[in-house]
Protein backbone atom coordinates (compact mmCIF):
# COMPACT_ATOMS: atom_id res chain seq x y z
CA UNK A 1 0.00 0.00 0.00
CA UNK A 2 1.53 3.68 -1.10
CA UNK A 3 1.50 5.87 1.36
CA UNK A 4 -0.08 8.86 -0.08
CA UNK A 5 1.46 12.06 0.66
CA UNK A 6 -1.50 14.34 2.36
CA UNK A 7 -0.54 17.47 -0.21
CA UNK A 8 0.56 17.40 -3.60
CA UNK A 9 3.66 19.13 -5.26
CA UNK A 10 6.47 18.27 -7.79
CA UNK A 11 8.50 16.47 -5.34
CA UNK A 12 5.12 14.21 -4.58
CA UNK A 13 4.47 13.48 -8.44
CA UNK A 14 8.21 12.64 -8.73
CA UNK A 15 7.76 10.26 -5.75
CA UNK A 16 4.97 8.64 -6.80
CA UNK A 17 4.26 8.08 -10.55
CA UNK A 18 1.39 6.57 -9.62
CA UNK A 19 -0.59 9.64 -9.13
CA UNK A 20 0.74 11.14 -12.12
CA UNK A 21 0.07 8.27 -14.48
CA UNK A 22 -4.35 7.86 -12.73
CA UNK A 23 -4.62 11.60 -13.32
CA UNK A 24 -2.84 11.27 -16.65
CA UNK A 25 -5.12 7.79 -17.59
CA UNK A 26 -8.32 9.78 -16.36
CA UNK A 27 -7.37 12.84 -18.91
CA UNK A 28 -6.94 10.74 -21.86
CA UNK A 29 -9.73 8.58 -21.32
CA UNK A 30 -11.63 11.95 -20.68
CA UNK A 31 -10.44 13.88 -23.71
CA UNK A 32 -11.17 10.77 -25.85
CA UNK A 33 -14.77 11.00 -24.74
CA UNK A 34 -15.21 14.49 -25.28
CA UNK A 35 -13.99 13.87 -28.80
CA UNK A 36 -15.96 10.97 -30.18
CA UNK A 37 -18.86 13.41 -28.74
CA UNK A 38 -17.86 16.18 -30.76
CA UNK A 39 -17.15 13.70 -34.04
CA UNK A 40 -20.28 11.97 -33.35
CA UNK A 41 -24.01 12.18 -32.55
CA UNK A 42 -24.43 10.18 -29.48
CA UNK A 43 -27.52 11.70 -27.72
CA UNK A 44 -29.57 14.70 -28.46
CA UNK A 45 -27.99 16.59 -25.59
CA UNK A 46 -24.27 15.91 -26.06
CA UNK A 47 -23.16 19.33 -25.52
CA UNK A 48 -23.92 18.75 -21.74
CA UNK A 49 -22.60 15.88 -21.39
CA UNK A 50 -19.46 16.76 -22.76
CA UNK A 51 -19.73 19.79 -20.33
CA UNK A 52 -20.55 17.17 -17.29
CA UNK A 53 -17.84 15.31 -18.19
CA UNK A 54 -15.16 17.76 -18.26
CA UNK A 55 -16.46 19.23 -15.29
CA UNK A 56 -16.36 15.89 -13.37
CA UNK A 57 -12.93 15.01 -15.32
CA UNK A 58 -11.36 18.19 -13.74
CA UNK A 59 -12.90 17.78 -10.24
CA UNK A 60 -11.80 14.20 -9.82
CA UNK A 61 -8.32 14.71 -11.07
CA UNK A 62 -7.88 17.73 -8.94
CA UNK A 63 -9.20 16.27 -6.12
CA UNK A 64 -6.38 13.33 -6.39
CA UNK A 65 -3.97 15.51 -6.92
CA UNK A 66 -4.89 17.24 -3.93
CA UNK A 67 -6.06 14.29 -1.82
CA UNK A 68 -3.94 11.58 -3.08
CA UNK A 69 -5.79 9.79 0.12
CA UNK A 70 -9.22 10.05 -1.46
CA UNK A 71 -7.49 6.85 -3.53
CA UNK A 72 -8.15 4.59 -0.94
CA UNK A 73 -11.26 5.14 -0.08
CA UNK A 74 -13.99 2.52 -0.96
CA UNK A 75 -16.72 5.57 -0.76
CA UNK A 76 -15.13 7.11 -3.48
CA UNK A 77 -14.52 3.91 -5.62
CA UNK A 78 -18.24 3.66 -5.18
CA UNK A 79 -19.06 7.17 -6.22
CA UNK A 80 -16.79 7.29 -9.04
CA UNK A 81 -18.16 3.66 -10.90
CA UNK A 82 -21.27 5.07 -10.38
CA UNK A 83 -20.63 7.65 -11.60
CA UNK A 84 -19.05 6.27 -15.10
CA UNK A 85 -22.18 3.24 -15.30
CA UNK A 86 -24.85 6.51 -14.93
CA UNK A 87 -22.64 8.26 -17.60
CA UNK A 88 -22.83 5.17 -19.97
CA UNK A 89 -26.47 4.62 -19.13
CA UNK A 90 -27.56 8.04 -20.13
CA UNK A 91 -25.35 8.00 -23.25
CA UNK A 92 -27.95 5.50 -24.08
CA UNK A 93 -26.29 2.80 -25.70
CA UNK A 94 -23.69 0.40 -24.53
CA UNK A 95 -20.75 1.35 -27.10
CA UNK A 96 -20.75 4.57 -24.72
CA UNK A 97 -17.73 7.10 -25.22
CA UNK A 98 -17.66 6.84 -21.12
CA UNK A 99 -16.95 3.23 -21.42
CA UNK A 100 -12.45 3.90 -20.95
CA UNK A 101 -13.71 6.97 -17.95
CA UNK A 102 -15.47 3.70 -16.17
CA UNK A 103 -11.82 1.60 -16.48
CA UNK A 104 -9.93 4.03 -15.14
CA UNK A 105 -12.47 3.90 -12.31
CA UNK A 106 -11.72 0.56 -11.76
CA UNK A 107 -7.83 1.74 -11.11
CA UNK A 108 -7.69 2.96 -7.57
CA UNK A 109 -9.64 -0.38 -6.13
CA UNK A 110 -7.70 -2.87 -8.27
CA UNK A 111 -4.35 -1.59 -6.98
CA UNK A 112 -5.76 -0.81 -3.27
CA UNK A 113 -6.99 -4.26 -2.47
CA UNK A 114 -6.00 -7.41 -2.10
CA UNK A 115 -5.61 -10.09 -5.17
CA UNK A 116 -8.31 -12.03 -4.83
CA UNK A 117 -11.09 -9.04 -3.70
CA UNK A 118 -10.03 -6.87 -6.65
CA UNK A 119 -10.66 -9.54 -9.06
CA UNK A 120 -14.30 -9.39 -6.90
CA UNK A 121 -14.58 -6.12 -7.89
CA UNK A 122 -13.36 -6.44 -11.47
CA UNK A 123 -16.12 -9.11 -11.70
CA UNK A 124 -18.65 -7.00 -10.13
CA UNK A 125 -17.94 -4.46 -12.67
CA UNK A 126 -19.00 -6.69 -15.80
CA UNK A 127 -21.92 -7.54 -14.47
CA UNK A 128 -23.10 -3.98 -13.44
CA UNK A 129 -21.91 -3.31 -17.10
CA UNK A 130 -23.97 -5.78 -18.42
CA UNK A 131 -26.88 -4.71 -16.74
CA UNK A 132 -26.41 -1.01 -18.00
CA UNK A 133 -26.28 -2.54 -21.45
CA UNK A 134 -29.38 -4.24 -21.62
CA UNK A 135 -30.97 -1.31 -19.63
CA UNK A 136 -30.23 0.86 -22.58
CA UNK A 137 -31.60 -1.85 -25.06
CA UNK A 138 -29.07 -4.60 -25.64
CA UNK A 139 -30.75 -5.23 -29.60
CA UNK A 140 -29.46 -8.78 -29.68
CA UNK A 141 -30.26 -8.82 -33.28
CA UNK A 142 -27.62 -6.37 -34.17
CA UNK A 143 -25.27 -8.47 -32.32
CA UNK A 144 -25.98 -11.06 -35.29
CA UNK A 145 -22.53 -9.15 -36.64
CA UNK A 146 -19.76 -11.04 -35.81
CA UNK A 147 -17.36 -7.56 -35.29
CA UNK A 148 -20.69 -6.36 -33.31
CA UNK A 149 -20.02 -9.41 -31.03
CA UNK A 150 -16.38 -9.15 -31.06
CA UNK A 151 -16.84 -5.51 -29.50
CA UNK A 152 -19.41 -6.64 -26.74
CA UNK A 153 -16.70 -9.44 -26.01
CA UNK A 154 -14.05 -6.75 -25.20
CA UNK A 155 -15.96 -4.77 -23.55
CA UNK A 156 -17.03 -7.65 -21.32
CA UNK A 157 -13.52 -9.35 -20.93
CA UNK A 158 -11.38 -5.69 -20.58
CA UNK A 159 -12.63 -4.74 -16.87
CA UNK A 160 -11.47 -8.08 -16.11
CA UNK A 161 -8.31 -7.50 -17.74
CA UNK A 162 -7.52 -4.22 -16.36
CA UNK A 163 -8.36 -5.23 -12.69
CA UNK A 164 -6.24 -8.67 -12.79
CA UNK A 165 -3.50 -6.68 -14.52
CA UNK A 166 -2.93 -3.58 -11.81
CA UNK A 167 -4.21 -5.57 -8.69
CA UNK A 168 -0.80 -8.31 -9.74
CA UNK A 169 1.16 -5.47 -10.08
CA UNK A 170 0.10 -3.87 -7.30
CA UNK A 171 0.73 -6.66 -5.43
CA UNK A 172 4.29 -7.71 -6.63
CA UNK A 173 5.17 -3.85 -5.23
CA UNK A 174 3.72 -4.53 -2.08
CA UNK A 175 5.75 -7.96 -1.74
CA UNK A 176 9.02 -6.31 -3.06
CA UNK A 177 8.24 -3.04 -0.14
CA UNK A 178 7.81 -5.25 2.33
CA UNK A 179 10.90 -7.50 1.49
CA UNK A 180 12.80 -4.65 1.45
CA UNK A 181 11.70 -3.21 5.07
CA UNK A 182 12.39 -6.94 6.14
CA UNK A 183 15.99 -6.51 4.97
CA UNK A 184 16.62 -3.32 6.43
CA UNK A 185 15.81 -4.37 9.47
CA UNK A 186 17.58 -7.50 9.84
CA UNK A 187 20.15 -5.25 8.84
CA UNK A 188 19.98 -3.25 11.69
CA UNK A 189 19.36 -5.67 13.75
CA UNK A 190 22.79 -7.58 12.94
CA UNK A 191 24.62 -4.34 12.97
CA UNK A 192 23.21 -3.16 16.61
CA UNK A 193 24.17 -7.04 17.81
CA UNK A 194 27.37 -6.86 16.37
CA UNK A 195 27.67 -3.34 18.13
CA UNK A 196 26.30 -4.87 21.33
CA UNK A 197 29.08 -8.45 21.30
CA UNK A 198 31.66 -5.80 20.50
CA UNK A 199 31.21 -3.92 23.54
CA UNK A 200 30.45 -6.95 25.82
CA UNK A 201 33.38 -8.90 24.20
CA UNK A 202 36.45 -5.96 24.25
CA UNK A 203 35.15 -2.64 26.04
CA UNK A 204 34.03 -4.51 29.23
CA UNK A 205 36.09 -7.24 29.63
CA UNK A 206 38.98 -4.52 29.54
CA UNK A 207 37.01 -2.36 32.50
CA UNK A 208 36.48 -5.61 34.48
CA UNK A 209 40.65 -6.44 33.65
CA UNK A 210 41.42 -2.55 34.70
CA UNK A 211 39.39 -3.04 38.06
CA UNK A 212 40.31 -6.43 38.92
CA UNK A 213 43.99 -4.88 38.65
CA UNK A 214 43.74 -1.83 40.60
CA UNK A 215 41.59 -3.13 43.55
CA UNK A 216 44.95 -5.22 44.30
CA UNK A 217 46.26 -1.55 45.33
CA UNK A 218 46.47 -1.07 49.07
CA UNK A 219 43.57 1.08 49.71
CA UNK A 220 42.83 4.54 49.96
CA UNK A 221 39.95 7.18 49.03
CA UNK A 222 41.06 7.97 45.68
CA UNK A 223 41.29 4.66 44.82
CA UNK A 224 37.76 3.68 46.02
CA UNK A 225 36.59 6.86 44.41
CA UNK A 226 38.18 5.43 40.93
CA UNK A 227 37.11 1.63 41.44
CA UNK A 228 34.02 3.32 42.27
CA UNK A 229 33.71 4.83 38.52
CA UNK A 230 35.06 2.21 37.04
CA UNK A 231 32.09 0.08 38.38
CA UNK A 232 29.65 2.68 37.17
CA UNK A 233 30.84 2.52 33.86
CA UNK A 234 30.71 -0.99 33.43
CA UNK A 235 26.92 -0.85 34.37
CA UNK A 236 26.30 2.15 32.07
CA UNK A 237 27.99 -0.44 29.20
CA UNK A 238 25.50 -2.95 30.72
CA UNK A 239 22.85 -0.87 30.25
CA UNK A 240 23.82 0.09 26.70
CA UNK A 241 24.59 -3.99 25.45
CA UNK A 242 20.34 -4.44 27.22
CA UNK A 243 19.06 -1.72 25.02
CA UNK A 244 20.78 -3.05 21.71
CA UNK A 245 19.68 -6.46 22.30
CA UNK A 246 16.33 -4.35 22.76
CA UNK A 247 14.75 -6.38 24.96
CA UNK A 248 11.25 -4.73 24.08
CA UNK A 249 10.67 -6.18 20.46
CA UNK A 250 7.69 -4.42 20.37
CA UNK A 251 5.44 -5.94 23.24
CA UNK A 252 3.54 -4.03 25.36
CA UNK A 253 5.18 -1.88 28.02
CA UNK A 254 3.27 -4.00 30.78
CA UNK A 255 4.80 -7.21 29.67
CA UNK A 256 7.98 -6.68 29.43
CA UNK A 257 7.58 -5.31 33.24
CA UNK A 258 6.04 -8.34 33.99
CA UNK A 259 8.67 -10.36 32.75
CA UNK A 260 11.39 -8.37 34.08
CA UNK A 261 9.66 -8.44 37.65
CA UNK A 262 9.99 -12.40 37.40
CA UNK A 263 13.18 -11.75 36.92
CA UNK A 264 13.81 -10.02 39.59
CA UNK A 265 11.40 -11.76 42.30
CA UNK A 266 13.48 -14.92 41.55
CA UNK A 267 17.10 -13.24 42.57
CA UNK A 268 16.08 -11.33 44.89
CA UNK A 269 14.31 -14.22 46.68
CA UNK A 270 12.76 -12.44 49.36
CA UNK A 271 11.35 -9.03 47.98
CA UNK A 272 8.13 -9.49 46.00
CA UNK A 273 7.44 -7.26 42.92
CA UNK A 274 4.34 -6.97 41.21
CA UNK A 275 2.79 -5.26 38.24
CA UNK A 276 -0.66 -3.95 38.38
CA UNK A 277 -2.27 -1.85 35.26
CA UNK A 278 -1.19 -1.75 32.06
CA UNK A 279 0.15 1.34 29.66
CA UNK A 280 -1.53 3.59 26.90
CA UNK A 281 0.15 2.94 23.59
CA UNK A 282 3.14 4.87 23.34
CA UNK A 283 5.91 5.73 20.70
CA UNK A 284 8.74 2.86 20.70
CA UNK A 285 11.88 5.31 21.54
CA UNK A 286 9.14 6.34 24.83
CA UNK A 287 8.15 2.64 25.64
CA UNK A 288 12.76 1.89 25.80
CA UNK A 289 12.98 4.68 27.91
CA UNK A 290 10.10 4.43 29.98
CA UNK A 291 10.28 1.15 30.53
CA UNK A 292 14.65 1.35 31.91
CA UNK A 293 13.39 4.12 34.02
CA UNK A 294 10.84 1.90 36.18
CA UNK A 295 13.02 -1.01 35.38
CA UNK A 296 16.24 1.06 37.51
CA UNK A 297 13.50 2.14 40.19
CA UNK A 298 12.48 -1.77 40.89
CA UNK A 299 15.74 -2.54 40.73
CA UNK A 300 17.07 -0.35 43.12
CA UNK A 301 14.49 -1.44 45.36
CA UNK A 302 15.15 -4.85 45.39
CA UNK A 303 18.97 -4.25 45.29
CA UNK A 304 20.00 -1.26 47.65
CA UNK A 305 16.21 -0.68 49.32
CA UNK A 306 16.34 -3.53 51.29
CA UNK A 307 12.62 -3.26 50.64
CA UNK A 308 9.89 -7.00 51.22
CA UNK A 309 7.11 -5.44 48.90
CA UNK A 310 7.49 -3.38 45.37
CA UNK A 311 4.47 -2.82 43.54
CA UNK A 312 4.58 -1.55 40.43
CA UNK A 313 1.55 0.35 39.05
CA UNK A 314 0.38 1.47 35.18
CA UNK A 315 -2.45 3.63 34.45
CA UNK A 316 -3.60 5.39 31.52
CA UNK A 317 -5.03 8.80 31.48
CA UNK A 318 -6.08 9.36 27.95
CA UNK A 319 -2.68 8.84 25.97
CA UNK A 320 -0.48 9.65 29.35
CA UNK A 321 1.10 6.99 31.62
CA UNK A 322 1.07 7.25 34.52
CA UNK A 323 3.24 4.75 36.60
CA UNK A 324 4.13 4.97 40.16
CA UNK A 325 7.12 2.10 41.93
CA UNK A 326 6.59 2.09 45.85
CA UNK A 327 8.58 -0.08 47.85
CA UNK A 328 8.55 -0.39 51.50
CA UNK A 329 12.16 -0.26 52.40
CA UNK A 330 14.62 1.46 53.92
CA UNK A 331 14.00 5.30 51.98
CA UNK A 332 15.99 7.41 50.15
CA UNK A 333 19.75 7.51 51.71
CA UNK A 334 20.63 11.35 52.95
CA UNK A 335 23.87 11.31 50.77
CA UNK A 336 24.17 9.28 47.26
CA UNK A 337 27.16 6.50 46.97
CA UNK A 338 29.99 8.42 45.11
CA UNK A 339 29.20 7.24 41.34
CA UNK A 340 25.89 6.21 41.54
CA UNK A 341 24.37 7.57 38.41
CA UNK A 342 21.07 5.16 38.63
CA UNK A 343 19.20 8.08 39.17
CA UNK A 344 21.36 10.57 37.34
CA UNK A 345 20.41 7.96 34.28
CA UNK A 346 16.53 8.05 35.61
CA UNK A 347 16.20 12.02 35.07
CA UNK A 348 17.76 12.32 32.02
CA UNK A 349 15.53 9.70 30.41
CA UNK A 350 12.61 11.15 32.13
CA UNK A 351 13.76 14.47 29.87
CA UNK A 352 14.38 12.53 26.82
CA UNK A 353 10.94 11.96 26.56
CA UNK A 354 9.19 15.08 28.25
CA UNK A 355 8.20 12.59 31.36
CA UNK A 356 7.79 14.18 34.61
CA UNK A 357 9.70 12.08 37.17
CA UNK A 358 9.10 12.53 41.31
CA UNK A 359 11.36 10.46 43.67
CA UNK A 360 10.33 11.17 47.40
CA UNK A 361 9.73 8.69 50.97
CA UNK A 362 6.30 9.73 51.88
CA UNK A 363 6.03 8.47 55.27
CA UNK A 364 8.94 9.05 57.67
CA UNK A 365 8.91 5.24 58.55
CA UNK A 366 10.61 4.37 55.34
CA UNK A 367 9.95 3.17 51.70
CA UNK A 368 10.50 5.19 48.45
CA UNK A 369 8.00 6.28 45.68
CA UNK A 370 8.98 6.77 42.38
CA UNK A 371 6.01 8.64 39.79
CA UNK A 372 6.38 8.81 36.33
CA UNK A 373 4.21 11.17 34.11
CA UNK A 374 4.97 10.10 30.07
CA UNK A 375 3.00 12.54 28.06
CA UNK A 376 1.92 11.22 24.19
CA UNK A 377 4.91 12.52 22.27
CA UNK A 378 3.13 14.48 19.22
CA UNK A 379 2.81 12.45 16.27
CA UNK A 380 5.38 14.29 13.45
CA UNK A 381 2.14 14.99 11.32
CA UNK A 382 0.81 17.56 13.84
CA UNK A 383 3.63 19.95 13.77
CA UNK A 384 4.19 21.38 11.09
CA UNK B 1 50.01 -23.66 46.93
CA UNK B 2 46.91 -22.99 44.93
CA UNK B 3 47.91 -23.81 40.61
CA UNK B 4 44.68 -21.85 38.79
CA UNK B 5 44.78 -22.39 35.61
CA UNK B 6 42.32 -19.87 33.47
CA UNK B 7 40.07 -20.83 30.54
CA UNK B 8 38.93 -17.21 29.17
CA UNK B 9 38.64 -15.75 25.51
CA UNK B 10 38.97 -12.60 26.49
CA UNK B 11 43.26 -11.72 26.74
CA UNK B 12 43.07 -7.87 28.56
CA UNK B 13 40.88 -10.43 31.10
CA UNK B 14 43.28 -13.06 30.97
CA UNK B 15 46.55 -11.01 31.13
CA UNK B 16 45.08 -8.66 34.08
CA UNK B 17 44.35 -12.12 36.29
CA UNK B 18 47.69 -13.53 35.27
CA UNK B 19 49.15 -10.21 37.02
CA UNK B 20 47.51 -9.87 39.58
CA UNK B 21 47.15 -13.95 40.40
CA UNK B 22 51.35 -14.34 40.47
CA UNK B 23 51.95 -11.32 42.69
CA UNK B 24 49.23 -12.91 45.34
CA UNK B 25 51.07 -15.16 47.85
CA UNK B 26 49.49 -18.74 47.69
CA UNK B 27 48.58 -18.61 44.25
CA UNK B 28 50.03 -20.03 41.12
CA UNK B 29 48.64 -19.58 37.74
CA UNK B 30 50.04 -22.23 36.01
CA UNK B 31 48.47 -21.20 32.51
CA UNK B 32 45.45 -20.05 30.33
CA UNK B 33 43.42 -21.57 27.40
CA UNK B 34 41.23 -18.85 24.75
CA UNK B 35 38.50 -22.14 24.38
CA UNK B 36 37.56 -25.53 25.48
CA UNK B 37 40.09 -27.45 23.22
CA UNK B 38 42.94 -25.51 24.67
CA UNK B 39 41.79 -25.63 27.67
CA UNK B 40 41.11 -29.54 27.78
CA UNK B 41 45.09 -29.73 26.67
CA UNK B 42 45.53 -27.48 29.47
CA UNK B 43 44.07 -29.06 32.10
CA UNK B 44 45.68 -32.52 31.17
CA UNK B 45 49.18 -31.29 31.30
CA UNK B 46 49.01 -28.70 34.35
CA UNK B 47 46.89 -30.69 36.63
CA UNK B 48 45.35 -27.38 38.01
CA UNK B 49 44.00 -27.51 41.88
CA UNK B 50 41.65 -25.08 40.41
CA UNK B 51 40.13 -24.22 37.14
CA UNK B 52 38.94 -20.66 36.82
CA UNK B 53 36.24 -21.13 33.90
CA UNK B 54 34.67 -18.09 32.28
CA UNK B 55 30.94 -19.27 31.57
CA UNK B 56 30.17 -17.47 27.97
CA UNK B 57 33.16 -19.48 25.54
CA UNK B 58 33.40 -19.31 21.79
CA UNK B 59 32.72 -22.35 20.15
CA UNK B 60 31.81 -24.12 23.55
CA UNK B 61 29.64 -24.44 26.89
CA UNK B 62 31.27 -23.60 29.98
CA UNK B 63 28.56 -25.31 31.86
CA UNK B 64 29.21 -28.56 30.39
CA UNK B 65 33.05 -28.11 29.95
CA UNK B 66 32.58 -27.75 34.03
CA UNK B 67 30.94 -31.19 34.10
CA UNK B 68 33.39 -33.18 31.86
CA UNK B 69 36.03 -31.88 34.67
CA UNK B 70 34.23 -32.81 37.26
CA UNK B 71 33.54 -35.97 36.22
CA UNK B 72 36.97 -36.64 36.05
CA UNK B 73 39.26 -38.31 38.35
CA UNK B 74 41.07 -36.92 39.76
CA UNK B 75 38.84 -33.73 39.71
CA UNK B 76 40.06 -30.12 39.83
CA UNK B 77 38.24 -27.80 41.88
CA UNK B 78 35.81 -25.40 39.09
CA UNK B 79 35.26 -22.06 39.66
CA UNK B 80 33.05 -20.31 36.99
CA UNK B 81 34.15 -16.60 35.96
CA UNK B 82 31.16 -14.24 34.50
CA UNK B 83 30.15 -11.44 34.17
CA UNK B 84 26.38 -12.20 34.75
CA UNK B 85 27.34 -13.95 37.98
CA UNK B 86 23.60 -14.13 40.00
CA UNK B 87 21.55 -16.68 41.39
CA UNK B 88 20.31 -18.42 38.30
CA UNK B 89 23.70 -18.45 36.89
CA UNK B 90 25.03 -20.24 40.39
CA UNK B 91 22.08 -22.38 40.05
CA UNK B 92 23.17 -23.60 36.78
CA UNK B 93 26.95 -24.00 38.06
CA UNK B 94 25.50 -26.16 40.59
CA UNK B 95 24.27 -28.38 38.71
CA UNK B 96 27.28 -28.39 36.73
CA UNK B 97 29.11 -29.49 39.29
CA UNK B 98 30.91 -26.58 40.06
CA UNK B 99 32.42 -25.86 42.92
CA UNK B 100 31.85 -21.99 43.67
CA UNK B 101 30.74 -18.65 41.50
CA UNK B 102 32.85 -15.47 41.05
CA UNK B 103 31.97 -12.21 39.51
CA UNK B 104 33.89 -10.50 37.06
CA UNK B 105 32.97 -7.21 38.95
CA UNK B 106 34.22 -8.40 42.00
CA UNK B 107 37.32 -6.88 43.49
CA UNK B 108 40.87 -8.95 44.01
CA UNK B 109 40.55 -9.76 47.18
CA UNK B 110 37.36 -11.32 47.29
CA UNK B 111 38.34 -13.19 44.16
CA UNK B 112 41.31 -14.61 46.38
CA UNK B 113 38.50 -15.01 48.65
CA UNK B 114 36.83 -17.15 46.93
CA UNK B 115 39.79 -19.23 45.40
CA UNK B 116 40.94 -19.98 48.53
CA UNK B 117 37.99 -20.81 49.88
CA UNK B 118 37.32 -23.55 47.35
CA UNK B 119 40.52 -25.00 47.37
CA UNK B 120 39.80 -25.90 50.59
CA UNK B 121 36.50 -27.67 50.09
CA UNK B 122 33.98 -24.88 50.67
CA UNK B 123 31.42 -24.28 47.89
CA UNK B 124 31.36 -21.05 47.02
CA UNK B 125 27.47 -20.89 45.50
CA UNK B 126 24.66 -18.85 45.83
CA UNK B 127 21.73 -20.49 48.13
CA UNK B 128 19.52 -23.05 46.62
CA UNK B 129 15.92 -21.92 46.56
CA UNK B 130 12.50 -23.65 45.93
CA UNK B 131 12.15 -21.09 43.54
CA UNK B 132 15.39 -21.52 41.66
CA UNK B 133 14.27 -25.14 41.31
CA UNK B 134 10.89 -24.63 40.10
CA UNK B 135 12.16 -21.78 37.59
CA UNK B 136 14.89 -24.18 36.40
CA UNK B 137 12.63 -27.40 36.24
CA UNK B 138 10.15 -25.35 34.06
CA UNK B 139 12.75 -25.44 31.45
CA UNK B 140 13.25 -28.99 31.24
CA UNK B 141 11.32 -32.17 30.06
CA UNK B 142 8.89 -33.58 32.90
CA UNK B 143 11.07 -36.95 33.12
CA UNK B 144 14.75 -34.61 33.95
CA UNK B 145 13.48 -33.20 36.88
CA UNK B 146 14.24 -36.09 38.99
CA UNK B 147 18.09 -36.05 37.30
CA UNK B 148 18.31 -31.77 38.41
CA UNK B 149 17.39 -32.43 41.67
CA UNK B 150 20.35 -35.18 42.19
CA UNK B 151 22.74 -32.89 40.18
CA UNK B 152 22.01 -30.24 42.39
CA UNK B 153 22.51 -32.67 45.13
CA UNK B 154 25.87 -33.37 43.98
CA UNK B 155 25.56 -36.85 43.68
CA UNK B 156 27.94 -38.53 41.40
CA UNK B 157 27.01 -39.99 37.57
CA UNK B 158 27.76 -43.78 39.11
CA UNK B 159 25.20 -43.11 41.92
CA UNK B 160 22.54 -41.20 39.73
CA UNK B 161 22.84 -44.32 37.40
CA UNK B 162 21.77 -46.48 40.45
CA UNK B 163 19.53 -44.38 41.47
CA UNK B 164 17.40 -43.69 38.62
CA UNK B 165 18.27 -47.06 36.70
CA UNK B 166 19.54 -46.08 33.70
CA UNK B 167 23.01 -46.73 31.37
CA UNK B 168 25.70 -44.33 32.53
CA UNK B 169 25.97 -43.16 28.73
CA UNK B 170 22.09 -42.62 29.14
CA UNK B 171 22.88 -40.52 32.05
CA UNK B 172 25.69 -38.89 30.63
CA UNK B 173 23.14 -37.87 27.05
CA UNK B 174 20.33 -36.76 29.66
CA UNK B 175 22.78 -34.65 31.68
CA UNK B 176 24.34 -33.02 28.65
CA UNK B 177 20.18 -32.23 27.44
CA UNK B 178 19.76 -30.75 31.05
CA UNK B 179 22.62 -28.56 31.34
CA UNK B 180 22.29 -27.13 27.85
CA UNK B 181 18.70 -25.91 28.51
CA UNK B 182 19.75 -24.50 31.65
CA UNK B 183 22.38 -22.52 29.78
CA UNK B 184 21.42 -19.01 30.21
CA UNK B 185 21.25 -16.81 27.12
CA UNK B 186 22.33 -13.60 26.53
CA UNK B 187 22.05 -12.71 22.62
CA UNK B 188 24.72 -9.41 23.50
CA UNK B 189 27.90 -12.32 24.17
CA UNK B 190 27.17 -14.61 21.57
CA UNK B 191 28.83 -13.55 18.45
CA UNK B 192 26.71 -12.19 15.88
CA UNK B 193 27.92 -15.46 13.22
CA UNK B 194 26.83 -17.31 16.09
CA UNK B 195 23.44 -16.16 16.80
CA UNK B 196 22.33 -16.55 12.73
CA UNK B 197 23.53 -19.90 12.69
CA UNK B 198 22.21 -21.45 15.84
CA UNK B 199 18.23 -19.86 14.88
Amino acid sequence: MPDYPSRWSPRHLAADRWIGLFGLTRATAILIAVGLLAVHRVTSYDVLLAVVVLGYGTVTIGLVLRHPGVLRQPLAWAVDLGVALALIAVSDDWRSPFYLLALTALAPPSVALPFRRALTVGAAFTVAYVAVAVLTGLDLTTLSSSIRLETLATHLVLPGVVTVGLAYAADVLRRLARERERTERLAVEAERRRIAWELHDSAKQRLHAAHLVLSVLPHSETLELGLEHLRGATADMETSIAELRSPLGGRPLEAVLRERASELDLLAGATEVSVLGSAPRLPPSAVAHTYRIIAEAMSNAVQHADADRVQVRLSADGETLHASVEDDGRGLPERLRPGANGLLNMHSRAFAIGARLTIDSPSPAGGTRVRLVVPPVPSEGATP
Amino acid sequence: MIRVALVDDHPALVAGLTTVLRHEPGIVPVGSAVDLAEAEHLVYTTHPDLVLLDYHLPRGDGLQFCHRLKTDAPAPKVLIFSAYADARLGFAARAAGADGLASKGAPAPELFEVIRRVARGERVLPPLTPELLREASSRLDPEDAPLLSLLVDGTVPRDISATLRLHPAEVETRVRRVLSRLRIELAATEAPGATAANR
